[in-house]
């Protein structure tokens, strides 16, 4: 019998938000199967079910006949199944044979053998055409090298169900053509292959057929890929809908000073030559794949890391932003984070210390003490402005569901009132309706003259909201689109900007 | 309905729950032997204690505050006593001045230990462990070095007998006097209490400190400095572990190495069953006060019964992991019960 | 063997040994050859074995980014265990010893158990077990000295093999074992994966609940085996008894270039580490200076070592950044 694995109406739902619903997907053995999607459609919550990490909620998974559902990362694996994980899952520690063998090391009477763990890791880089000394440790490799080893990771084990997500994300394109000859060597040998890229001529050069998600639904389920041009992909990745919104064209006036102006910027973190202006009352996109750099520039221009060269304005003066405290105080620059969670809450804290923590210095009475009067006013404010679901002020943060966690984050950065918002991934996460009204909030605090740099993965709300769209990629400015908001034409310029054919 | 609601407030409020607690106990070890009763032998000497392990479980209390430990109180309490100590027995100095010279030493190390966990990145156990053993080392030898065979100071400036061994009953308002159970060193811990207390619940300082403590990046995020934070709840971690120490040493009449060796536990155990979480954002400084003396009366209260020391250690670990499992297991409920309302 | 790869490995075990030679021959050279009679260096290599085996006892919790604050009172204890029987119930020599050893294995197991229920760290959980057991090490020997066990088992601690003492056997045999179980057995490399990166290792079928219990109750076993060495080399069993242990137990291994964070054990770094301690000790003695000096150096050196290693790591993380934009 040979290779396949059958998903079949797999739904999961995570607290506020439905990642998948109800998703099917066939993978045939001796086949490549491209897997695609936008930033959050749902691939990655997809291959961890299949691999067991997460529990679906309802649907069933088939594998080679046999219904069932995995409880645990190794019952996958000991049922042929191998996956390279998008995030890094190596032992930093360790040698790289010994991280290639860590499924399932050779052993001898519960004692390592170290000769079959070489002979095993060897043979595994070997078809990779990979070269580097076995007893090197992880901790040492670039991160190509270590995306090397974690799929060398996967072909040691011999699985005939192998699951690459985004395998080629970090590694040259060297590096790449010999994945590529590796993968065709295991669809001649059976194999049935689920390919994640973001690299649309990566995918058409080695796939046969082709799974899109959009909003964690299966928009076309595994169709041959030859059926599909690239631009017909393209348009049910990032579909044609969102009619149900009145999308308004605003008026920027963009013949005055800019709030804010790089010019020729470069990061310590490798961003080169990056300029742009941002105007009073505009909502400037930042569009680009995750790892383009948009939230590492918004922190360089925060003061977070260092700018290496060029020139950083503040209506027309020039500014050195040292640290994240200036950039508030003095420079009245604000951050919505994208990791609410890590970065925006204070879990142990109620809401009302949450919303207050920016604007200490100015509910202060003599002595440093807070006023709490003006505490609960200004927060009591924020809360009802931006609707907190709340008992009341005093409720603590980490008691909130997702949504109202982020109008918490958000919210104390209006209360800081600054004449600069940079928001990070404002609606990941969050269900439709509260999406609905953040975008409503952002447009309506530009009106009031604020100026926003929206860094957004999701291209129908970048469409819907901001008035120009950045395009990003590898740390670089590829295009500035004039948003006319109309989705067509913007998304297949934006598409174009970032796979450029 | 709202009474109610305030009702279920205040019996859920852990400091009402170890209030009644301590209360409890003190009653009942009371009742089991009347000797626990006697103002002079039982009270006031646990008072005068409670108030010494106050400050100290303060001193943990900052370091706590942003999420670290602080393992060298005792040691630092050491050195600031033996600098008191110094300055009393060589340079004459009158009880308060001898007492600020302590004090500034044991800023000054907190915040050295503040500096170093800051520039290095090395964690904060680490690195006040280190402290302790350097500073052990440094005490002995010093005390050793200056005054040989006695290895204490012994010279008592003025004024100490008085803050050792009386109690409010000295101060009379009108004719009524104040409880001849208390004793005057309860006065410097209750300033401590109150200016710990109001650090935390109402300066802007304070707030920083916590949020520091909540969520470090959040924190940096929002603007704060927090590696000028983690400095300074170790200096004040230092400066009140100094108070402690030199308070110890006026208790015991003189000033020696061994002051501070048996902070450590303590030192945690008011903070933690006071309800002052480990991983940092939250504190409560009246329950460090409830915790210390509710280990106190269990340890009184079995000492008068005729139980050693050794049981009190053994009662006294159990009420510590059994008040963190209660705490986790709270903590598992109300996760529970949060999935359930989504 | 590839020899860059072996020195880059291997760098900081390689300089304590060479501290340690140098240390050692200075140290004999000042002394006029004193350090070379029979006697001293059986002094010197008599008390090298309980901090040996004490620093394991913390490497192997500190190998899953967790810390034992109960080894000293964990060793007390399992001594006054077994010297309570010898003396009091007249129990054979090695039932004793046994009984000892096996219950501080089971508190290490309690540890474990307690760590991975209460999901708190070990620091906490270790705390309240070491005050529990310091009440029972005052229970079992109060303020006595307990000696009145067999003259066998002094004579057991005076025995010598080859011109070394058998304790230090013993401790070097427990080294060379804990060695292999770290790098040779599938058990030890999974409880060092957890510590490496705990999400990789549940990715890879390792459970990390079982790698914490496991350390800890080795960690206890380790107390053990240096409990049976104390008592066997010293003259009784008192309340002091592991009071000492804590510090050296965490100097011996952040010394020898264990990594707080976890994930890495050195068992060669720290035997090397716990006799360039003993080193001090004996300089102290050599030149008559106070005790307090021993702890005084080696809290500095402790804080240095962990300051350099975390420069280190940080500018090696650095470089591995710089490459990345170089792409």
């Amino acid at each position: 019998m040979s290779t396949e694995l059958r998903v079949e109406k797999v739904s999961k739902s995570f607290p506020g938000v439905n990642a998948l619903n109800e998703v099917n997907l066939t993978l045939k053995g001796g086949s490549v199967h491209a897997l695609l999607g936008e930033n959050g459609a749902g691939k990655s919550t997809l291959i961890k079910i299949i691999t067991g990490v997460y529990r679906a909620d309802s649907g069933s998974l088939k594998t080679n006949g046999e219904e069932k559902f995995f409880e645990s990362p190794v019952e996958a694996t000991h049922a042929g199944i191998a996956v390279v994980h998008q995030e890094r899952n190596l032992i930093p520690e360790f040698s790289i044979e010994e991280n290639i063998t860590l499924h399932n090391p050779p052993t001898r009477l519960g004692i390592v053998d170290q000769s079959e763990r070489t002979r095993m890791a060897k043979e595994a880089l070997q078809t990779l055409g990979f070269e580097i000394d076995l007893q090197e440790r992880v901790k040492n490799l670039s991160v190509a090298q270590m995306q090397l080893v974690e799929i060398a990771k996967a072909l040691v084990t011999h699985a005939k169900i192998i699951l690459l997500d985004e395998p080629t994300a970090s590694i040259t394109n060297a590096e790449t053509v010999k994945l590529f000859k590796v993968i065709k060597n295991l669809k001649d040998s059976g194999s049935a292959i689920l390919f994640v890229s973001h690299k649309l001529e990566e995918v058409y050069e080695i796939c046969d057929t082709v799974t899109v998600l959009r909003d964690g639904e299966s928009i076309l389920q595994s169709q041959p890929l030859e059926n599909y041009k690239q631009s017909e992909v393209v348009d049910a990745m990032v579909g044609r809908h969102l009619t149900d919104r009145k999308v308004e064209l605003r008026e920027v006036n963009r013949n005055v000073m800019p709030v804010l102006e790089l010019v020729d910027v470069q990061t310590a973190l490798g961003h080169e030559k990056i300029s742009f202006s941002l105007y009073p009352g505009e909502i400037l996109g930042m569009y680009g794949l995750v790892g383009a750099g948009r939230s590492e520039l918004a922190r360089s221009v925060l003061g977070l890391h260092k700018i290496t060269s060029g020139e950083v304005k503040l209506n027309g003066q020039v500014v050195h932003i040292k640290t994240l405290r200036d950039a508030l105080h003095i420079h009245h620059i604000g951050y919505v984070t994208e990791n609410r969670k890590e970065e925006g809450l204070f879990l142990t804290f109620p809401v009302r210390k949450n919303i207050s923590i920016t604007v200490l210095s100015r509910i202060l009475q003599k002595l440093g003490i807070i006023s709490f009067q003006k505490e609960d006013a200004i927060s009591s404010k924020y809360v009802e402005r931006l609707g907190i679901k709340v008992v009341d002020n005093n409720q603590l943060a980490g008691t909130l569901s997702g949504g109202n966690q982020q109008k918490v984050s958000v919210a104390k950065w209006l209360a800081a009132e600054t004449n600069i918002l940079i928001i990070d991934e404002p609606t990941v996460g969050v269900d439709v309706r509260t999406k609905a009204s953040f975008h409503e909030l952002i447009i309506e605090l530009a009106n009031t003259g604020l100026s926003i740099i929206l860094i957004s993965s999701d291209l129908p709300e970048m469409i819907t909201i901001a008035d120009r769209i950045l395009v990003m990629r590898d740390y670089e400015l590829v295009d500035n689109i004039h948003n006319i908001k109309d989705y067509p034409t913007i998304s297949r310029a934006v598409m174009t900007a970032i796979h450029p054919v | 309905m709202s009474t109610v609601l305030i009702m279920r407030r205040i019996v859920s409020d852990q400091r009402v729950v170890l209030t009644t607690l301590t209360v409890g106990l003190f009653i009942y070890f009371g009742l089991k032997n009347s000797a626990f009763f006697s103002t002079d032998f039982v009270i006031y000497p646990l008072l005068r204690d409670g108030a010494v392990l106050t400050v100290i479980g303060l001193a943990q209390l900052c370091a706590l505050s942003v999420g670290h430990l602080n393992l060298a109180v005792g040691r630092m309490a050491a050195v600031a006593a033996l600098a008191s100590g110094a300055a009393y027995q060589y340079w004459h100095l009158s009880l308060i001045p001898g007492l600020l010279i302590g004090l500034c030493v044991g800023g000054a190390l907190g915040f050295v230990a503040g500096l170093i966990i800051v520039k290095s990145q090395v964690n904060a156990f680490i690195v006040t462990l280190a402290m302790d053993f350097a500073l052990l080392g440094f005490v002995t030898f010093v005390y050793v070095t200056f005054t040989g065979a006695t290895a204490a100071f012994i010279t008592k400036p003025k004024g100490m007998e008085f803050w050792r061994n009386t109690s409010l009953h000295q101060y009379c308002i009108g004719g009524v006097c104040g409880p001849k159970v208390f004793p005057m060193m309860l006065v410097p811990a209750i300033v401590a209490l109150i200016l710990v207390g109001f650090l935390y619940a109402k300066t802007r300082l304070g707030r920083e400190l916590l949020s520091t403590g909540s969520n470090l990046r959040a924190a940096k995020l929002s603007g704060i400095p927090v590696d000028y934070r983690v400095i300074m709840a170790h200096t004040f971690s230092g400066l009140l572990a100094a108070l402690a120490g030199v308070m110890l040493a006026f208790t015991n009449g003189s000033f020696t190495a061994s002051i501070g060796s048996q902070f450590m536990l303590p030192s945690f155990l008011g903070p933690v069953l006071g309800g002052t979480l480990l991983v940092g954002g939250s504190v409560q400084v009246l329950g460090t006060f409830i915790g210390t003396m509710l280990t106190l009366v269990i340890r009184q209260g079995l000492s008068v019964q005729g139980i050693g020391l050794e049981t009190l250690n053994i009662a006294l670990g159990l009420v510590l992991l059994t008040a963190l499992s209660l705490g986790q297991i709270q903590k598992m409920f109300t996760t529970i019960r949060m999935r359930g309302q989504t | 063997m590839n020899f860059k790869l072996f020195f880059k490995h291997r760098a900081t075990e390689l300089s304590l040994t060479i501290i340690f030679v140098v240390g050692f021959a200075l140290l004999v050279a000042t002394s006029g050859g004193v350090l070379l009679t029979r006697q001293s260096l059986q002094g010197f290599l008599t008390y090298l074995a309980v901090p040996i085996v004490i620093g394991m006892a913390q490497m192997v919790v500190l190998a899953i980014g967790q810390m034992n604050l109960a080894v000293g009172a964990m060793g007390g204890v399992s001594a006054a265990i077994m010297a309570v029987l010898m003396a009091d119930h007249h129990l054979p020599i090695w039932l004793a010893l046994l009984i000892g050893f096996l219950s501080a294995t089971a508190v290490g197991a309690i540890n474990g158990a307690l760590v991975v229920i209460t999901q708190l760290n070990g620091f906490i959980i270790t705390l309240g077990t070491m005050t529990i057991l310091l009440g029972f090490q005052y229970r079992l020997v109060r303020t006595f000295t307990v000696d009145s066990y067999p003259k066998s088992l002094p004579d057991f601690g005076n025995k010598n093999i080859l011109g070394f003492p058998l304790i230090l056997v013993i401790a070097f045999v427990t080294s060379v074992l804990l060695s292999l179980f770290f790098s040779r057995t599938v058990t030890g490399r999974q409880v060092l994966a957890t510590g490496g990166n705990h999400i990789a290792a549940r990715l890879s079928g390792i459970s990390n609940g079982r790698s914490v219990f496991i350390a800890h109750t080795l960690s206890g076993s380790l107390v053990g085996i240096a409990a049976i060495i104390t008592i066997s080399s010293l003259p009784g069993i008192n309340r002091s008894i592991g009071g000492d242990w804590m510090l050296a137990s965490f100097a011996a291994p952040i010394i020898g270039g264990v990594l707080m964070a976890g994930g890495t054990v050195a068992v060669f770094g720290t035997v090397v580490a716990a006799g360039v301690v003993r080193l001090v000790d004996i300089a102290r003695a050599q030149y008559s200076l106070d005790p307090s000096i021993v702890s005084l150096t080696v809290g500095i050196v402790v804080l240095s070592t962990v300051a350099l290693s975390e420069w280190r790591r940080r500018s090696s993380q650095r470089a591995l950044e710089g490459k990345k934009d170089a792409k």
